[in-house]
C-alpha cells in the first residue's frame, strides 16, 4: 500500500505548546488593564486619548515599517501594542497628543525596528521613547495637572523634604503619570506572575534593593513609612513588574535576573536620593538593560552533572544563602559608600553655592558680616522638623535654614534664620531674620514676597520693616511692638508670625546650645 | 510520595485517553514480513538464512555480529523471499523478507518453562543475549551489554522505567496492567544478577491502574519498591529517571552504571522474563496505534516485522473526515516522522502515532523572533541555555556551543522547542550542531 503522497517529515518534537508570542504580549496587556482603567477613570477623557494615540501610533509605525521594508507582517506578535500602552502609562495625563505620537514612533521605529525588530533591541522601547520625550519636551513631560490645576508631583514633595500621603500615592490619587496607581500596577504584576508571564526574581530583587538602598543611605528621616511612600511613587513598581521584566532586555537566568534586579533597584535609589527624582527609574532600567548582555555572558549556569558536589542534590540553603546575601549587601554597600563619598565631597560646594545665592539678603540684615556658614546643631534641628510646620503658635510657619554670620576676624556676630509663612494673603512669604547673639533683632529682609501691589505688598516697605530693628523680645505682638502695615493685616500677621518663629527657633536651638 | 523530581521539564497534554483503556488485542500479520538486520544500536546482525529457506516463528534468522549487536528472530512461519535493502523506520537497512504462510507455526522449545532460581548468572545472561533483548523504549540498545557493566559491584539501583512520559503512548501502561507479575519477576531476575542492588519500578502518577497492579504484584517481594513520580516530560529520560530515583547527577558522557544505576524499560524487563523463564525470544511486543487520525485507537500485540500500514488497518484505518498529516514511530516528543507507512514495525518501536495535524508546521507559519523569554532555559532538564545555544549554532560558533554553553549535553528531548512561544526550531539546530561537532572530531 504505497500512498500517493508522503506524510510530513520533520525533526521531533512534533507537538507544540499553545503559547505564542502574541499570547505572551496579550498577558502583559491584561496585566496593565487595572492601571489603565484607573488612569482613565482618575484623569478623565484626555488620558484615554493619550493611551489610544500612543497605541495607534505604535501599531501604525510597525505596520508602515513592515510595509516599507517588505518584512512579513509582525503586528500579530502584539509587541507594538504593549510598547504603545506602556509608553502611554508613563506619560503625564495632560500632555498634548503629539507627545504620545512622537514617543511611540521613536520607540517602535528607532529603539526597536532599526535595531532589528522584536527581540533584537537592547533597551526597552517604551522607556527609550519616554526618555527621548523627556529630553526633547521636558516642559510638557514634567507638567502634571490634577483637576486642571498644576501641582507638584508627590515625588517633588518628597524630594524637597515634604511629607506626602503614602496611601494616596499607592492608590494613585496623589497624581502623576497616567499609570500612577501603584496598587493597580501591583495587582497586574501579580497577575502576570501568576500567569507565568514573569518570574519573581526581577520584581523582588528590584524592590528589595531599592528599599534597602533608601533605608541605608536615605538619612535619618527615611522611616519605613517614608520608604513605602517612595515605593508608591515614581514608577518603581511599574519598572519592577513591567519595564525591567521586558524579556528582550533582561537576563534569562534566575541568578542573572537577581543581579540585574539589584542593579535596577540600587540605581533607582541612587538617582532618587542623589539625582533628579522624577525620572530616576527610567534611567536606572535603561542602564541596567545595557548590562544585560554582560550579565548573560558571565552567568552561564553549569548544566546538570557539572555542578558542585556532583552526585549530590542541590546544596543546602545554609551553604549558599549567606554568600548570596553578602554579595547583595556588598553591592548595595559599596555603591552606597561610593555615592556617600561623592555626595559629601560635593556637599561643601553645594552649601557654598546656596550661601552665595543669599549673601545679599544676609548682608542686608547683618551688614557687618563677611562670611557665612551653616551651624550643625541648627541644621540638625531643621532636618528633624521633617519639613513640617514649626511650633504651634506661628500659624503655618516653616523654618528653612539657619546660618552663622562671622566678621573679618572669624568671630560670630549673629545668626540668620530663614522662615516661610504660608499664611500670606496671596501666597507664601519667605523672610530672613538677622538675630544678634543676645537675641536682639537686627532686621528682616524678604526673599519671597508675592503679595498684591498696594495691598499686602506694603509689608515690604521700609516703614513696616524698620519697626523690627533693635527689638528684643521672646514674642512680638501685632499692635504692641509692631504696628500692622496699613490695609495689610493678613500679610502683617504672617510676617510677625514668621519673625516669632525665627526668634523661637533661635532661643530653642541656637542660644540654648 | 511525589517529592523528588528533576529540574525543568514541561507538561504537554498527555493525550493518553485515545488508547489508555484499550486492552491489548493480538494482531497476526497477513502480509509479507520484513526483518531489518539493523534494528538495534550496534553492528547489524548477520543473516543465517538464504532466499527459499523455510522458517518458523521464533527461529533465529540472523545472529549477533560482535558484542554490541543483537540477533534477529522470525515472527511467522513461511519462506524467505529475499534479503535486500528496504525502507525502515530509521531510514534504510538490509532486511530479510519472509513470505508469511499465516500458520504461525513455532519452532521447538519455544515457551519451555524454566525456574530462574535454578539458573546460574551466566545462564541468565546467555538467555537474555540469545533472545535478542534490546531496549524497548525506543533506543534499542542491546540489553545484555547494559547488564555487564565494568563495575557490577557498584550497581545500587535497577530502575524499571514505567514512566511512559511521551504523550499518546499507552503500550507500557497496558503491559503493566496486564502483566504486572511478569514484570516484577523480570526485575527479580535482574536483581539476581546484582544481588546488592535495590529494584525500583517508577511509574508516573497518571497511570493509577498500572500503579495498583504493580503494587499488588510486588507485595511480599523484598529488595524492590515502587516509586510514583509526578507527570512531567521527560520523566522517562534516562538521566532524569536516574536523578529522580537515586538523586544523582550525570553527564552525557557517563553511563548509568557510572551513577550506580541500570535503567530498563518495563517492556524490556518483561522481555527478560520471557527470555529467561519461557525461552521466548523477542519477536512480539505491545504496540499502541493511536493519534487523532486513527479510527479505532488501541493497543495490539504485534509480531515484529509487521508492516505499519497493515497495523493502521488493524486499528480501523484512517478516521473518517481526518487525514494523516504526520506519521510517527514513537511519541510526538521524540518519535521519528515516517514519510510512508510502508515500513516494518521493529523490536524497539512501541507506538505508531498518526496525527491529523502537524503542529511542527508552526515553526514555519507562526515563527517569530526570539524574545529571550527564558522559557526554554526553565524547561531544559539538563540546565542548558537553549536560546544561547541556538544563536551560537546558527553562527556555527561550535567552540562556544560546546565549551561555554555545554551544548553536547543536550539529550534532544525537545522540551525547549515544545515550550517556545516564538516557535523557534531549537532542537533541530542542536541536532545539526551536534552532528557537525562530532564529525569534525572524527577527522
Amino acid at each position: 500500500m504505497e500512498s500517493a503522497s508522503l506524510y510530513n517529515v520533520s525533526s521531533s518534537p512534533h507537538v507544540r505548546s499553545s503559547l505564542t508570542t502574541g499570547n505572551v504580549m496579550l498577558d502583559v496587556c491584561l496585566a496593565l488593564l487595572p492601571a489603565t482603567l484607573f488612569g482613565v477613570w482618575h484623569f478623565g477623557f484626555h488620558a484615554a486619548l493619550v493611551i489610544l494615540m500612543s497605541i495607534a501610533s505604535a501599531v501604525l509605525t510597525e505596520y508602515v515599517f513592515d510595509f516599507i521594508t517588505g518584512r512579513e507582517n509582525t503586528l500579530k506578535d502584539g509587541s507594538a501594542v504593549v510598547t504603545g500602552l506602556l509608553l502611554a502609562l508613563c506619560l503625564p495625563p495632560s500632555v498634548p497628543l503629539y507627545i504620545p505620537y512622537i514617543g511611540a514612533v521613536f520607540a517602535v521605529l528607532v529603539v526597536k525596528n532599526l535595531f532589528g525588530g522584536l527581540g533584537k533591541n537592547f533597551m526597552n522601547p517604551a522607556l527609550g521613547g519616554r526618555v527621548f520625550l523627556l529630553l526633547s519636551f521636558g516642559g510638557a513631560m514634567t507638567r502634571y495637572a490634577v483637576d486642571g490645576v498644576s501641582s507638584a508631583t508627590p515625588l517633588d514633595t518628597l524630594a524637597s523634604g515634604g511629607a506626602a500621603n503614602a496611601v494616596q500615592m499607592w492608590t494613585g490619587h496623589a497624581g502623576g503619570v497616567i499609570g500612577c496607581s501603584t496598587a493597580a500596577l501591583l495587582i497586574g504584576g501579580l497577575f502576570l506572575w501568576a500567569a507565568d508571564g514573569i518570574t519573581w526574581h526581577i520584581p523582588v530583587s528590584t524592590l528589595l534593593s531599592f528599599a534597602a538602598f533608601l533605608a541605608l543611605f536615605g538619612g535619618e528621616f527615611m522611616t519605613p513609612g517614608m520608604i513605602l511612600a517612595q515605593i508608591g511613587g515614581g514608577g518603581i513598581v511599574m519598572a519592577a513588574f513591567f519595564m525591567a521584566t521586558d524579556p528582550v532586555t533582561c537576563p534569562v537566568t534566575a541568578p542573572g535576573q537577581i543581579v540585574y534586579g539589584i542593579c535596577v533597584g540600587t540605581l533607582s535609589g541612587l538617582f532618587r536620593l542623589f539625582g533628579s527624582s522624577a525620572d530616576s527609574v527610567s534611567y536606572a532600567v535603561i542602564l541596567s538593560n545595557l548590562l544585560t548582555p554582560l550579565i548573560d555572558e558571565v552567568i552561564v549556569p553549569k548544566p546538570y552533572g557539572f555542578r558542585a558536589g556532583e552526585g549530590v542534590s542541590k546544596p543546602h540553603w545554609s551553604k549558599w544563602l549567606p554568600a548570596a546575601a553578602c554579595a547583595v549587601l556588598g553591592t548595595v554597600l559599596v555603591s552606597g559608600l561610593v555615592l556617600g563619598g561623592v555626595s559629601s565631597a560635593t556637599r561643601g560646594i553645594i552649601e557654598e553655592r546656596r550661601l552665595a545665592e543669599n549673601i545679599a539678603t544676609y548682608q542686608a540684615v547683618l551688614p557687618e558680616a563677611v562670611s557665612f556658614g551653616f551651624q550643625d546643631g541648627a541644621s540638625a534641628a531643621i532636618e528633624a522638623l521633617d519639613g513640617g510646620v514649626y511650633g504651634t503658635d506661628f500659624g503655618n510657619a516653616y523654618v528653612n535654614e539657619a546660618v552663622e554670620a562671622k566678621d573679618a576676624s572669624g568671630g560670630v556676630i549673629g545668626y540668620l534664620i530663614s522662615v516661610t509663612s504660608a499664611d500670606g494673603r496671596d501666597g507664601p512669604i519667605t523672610l530672613c531674620a538677622g538675630i544678634l547673639p543676645d537675641g536682639t533683632l537686627n532686621g528682616i529682609a524678604f526673599t519671597e514676597l508675592n503679595e498684591t501691589p498696594g495691598i499686602g505688598m506694603v509689608v515690604g516697605e521700609a516703614a513696616f520693616m524698620d519697626q523690627f530693628v533693635g527689638l528684643k523680645a521672646d514674642r512680638l505682638t501685632l499692635g504692641a511692638e509692631v504696628d500692622a502695615a496699613t490695609g495689610a493685616t493678613i500679610s502683617s500677621t504672617a510676617v510677625v508670625n514668621a519673625v516669632n518663629a525665627a526668634l523661637d527657633f533661635y532661643a530653642a536651638h541656637i542660644q540654648a546650645s | 510520595m511525589l517529592g523528588t523530581t528533576f529540574r525543568g521539564g514541561v507538561h504537554p497534554r498527555d493525550c493518553k485517553e485515545f488508547s489508555r483503556d484499550a486492552a491489548p488485542v493480538v494482531y497476526d500479520a497477513k502480509g509479507e514480513m520484513v526483518f531489518p538486520l539493523s534494528q538495534h544500536i550496534g553492528k547489524p546482525a548477520k543473516p543465517l538464512v538464504k532466499p527459499g529457506d523455510p522458517v518458523l516463528a521464533g527461529q533465529k534468522i540472523a545472529e549477533a555480529d560482535g558484542y554490541v549487536s543483537s540477533p534477529v528472530y522470525c515472527s511467522c512461519s513461511g519462506t524467505v523471499k529475499a534479503i535486500e535493502r528496504r525502507k525502515t523506520i530509521l531510514g534504510e537497512s538490509e532486511c530479510i523478507v519472509v513470505d508469511n504462510d499465516r500458520q504461525f507455526r513455532e519452532g521447538k522449545g519455544i515457551g519451555a518453562e524454566a525456574d530462574e532460581a535454578q539458573l546460574s548468572r551466566e545462564e541468565i545472561l546467555r538467555r537474555i543475549r540469545e533472545a535478542g533483548v534490546v531496549g524497548m523504549g525506543g533506543a534499542s540498545f542491546p540489553t545484555p551489554v547494559k547488564l555487564e557493566p565494568k563495575n557490577p559491584e557498584g550497581i545500587e539501583y535497577i530502575i524499571v522505567n514505567g514512566a511512559e512520559c511521551e504523550p499518546y503512548i499507552t503500550c507500557d501502561d497496558q503491559l503493566m496492567r496486564t502483566h504486572p507479575k511478569e514484570i516484577v519477576r523480570g526485575l527479580g531476575i535482574l536483581l539476581r544478577l546484582f544481588p546488592q542492588a535495590q529494584g525500583v519500578i517508577l511509574i508516573e502518577e497518571n497511570k493509577p491502574e498500572a500503579i495498583a497492579a504493580i503494587q499488588e504484584a510486588m507485595a511480599g517481594q523484598s529488595g524492590m519498591r515502587l516509586q510514583i513520580a509526578p507527570k512531567k516530560y521527560p520523566q522517562g529520560g534516562e538521566r532524569a529517571i536516574i536523578k529522580v530515583v537515586s538523586g544523582r547527577d550525570t553527564q552525557i558522557s557517563q553511563l548509568p552504571a557510572d551513577a550506580g544505576c541500570i535503567v530498563d524499560n518495563a517492556a524490556t524487563v518483561y522481555a527478560v522474563y520471557e527470555a529467561v523463564c519461557r525461552s521466548m525470544p523477542l519477536f512480539r511486543r505491545i504496540v499502541s496505534v493511536t493519534g487523532t487520525a486513527v479510527r479505532n485507537p488501541g493497543n495490539f500485540i504485534v509480531r515484529a516485522g509487521t508492516s505499519c500500514a497493515e497495523l493502521l488497518e488493524a486499528a480501523g484505518g484512517v478516521k473518517e473526515g481526518a487525514e494523516i498529516k504526520k506519521a510517527l514511530s514513537g511519541g510526538p516528543m521524540m518519535g521519528i516522522a515516517l514519510p510512508s507507512l510502508n515500513v516494518p514495525m521493529q523490536k524497539g518501536s512501541g507506538a505508531l502515532v498518526l496525527l491529523a495535524e502537524d503542529e511542527a508546521e508552526q515553526s514555519v507559519t507562526k515563527l517569530t523572533n526570539c524574545i529571550r523569554c527564558g522559557r526554554c532555559v526553565e524547561a531544559c532538564p539538563m540546565g542548558l541555555m537553549p536560546l544561547l545555544m541556538a544563536a551560537a549554532a546558527q553562527r556555527k560558533d561550535y567552540k562556544r556551543y560546546e565549551q561555554k554553553l555545554y551544548g553536547l549535553e543536550c539529550i534532544t528531548c525537545g522540551s525547549c522547542t515544545w515550550v517556545c512561544p516564538a516557535k523557534r526550531p531549537l532542537m533541530q539546530t542542536f541536532k545539526d550542531a551536534k552532528a557537525a561537532i562530532l564529525s569534525a572530531r572524527r577527522k
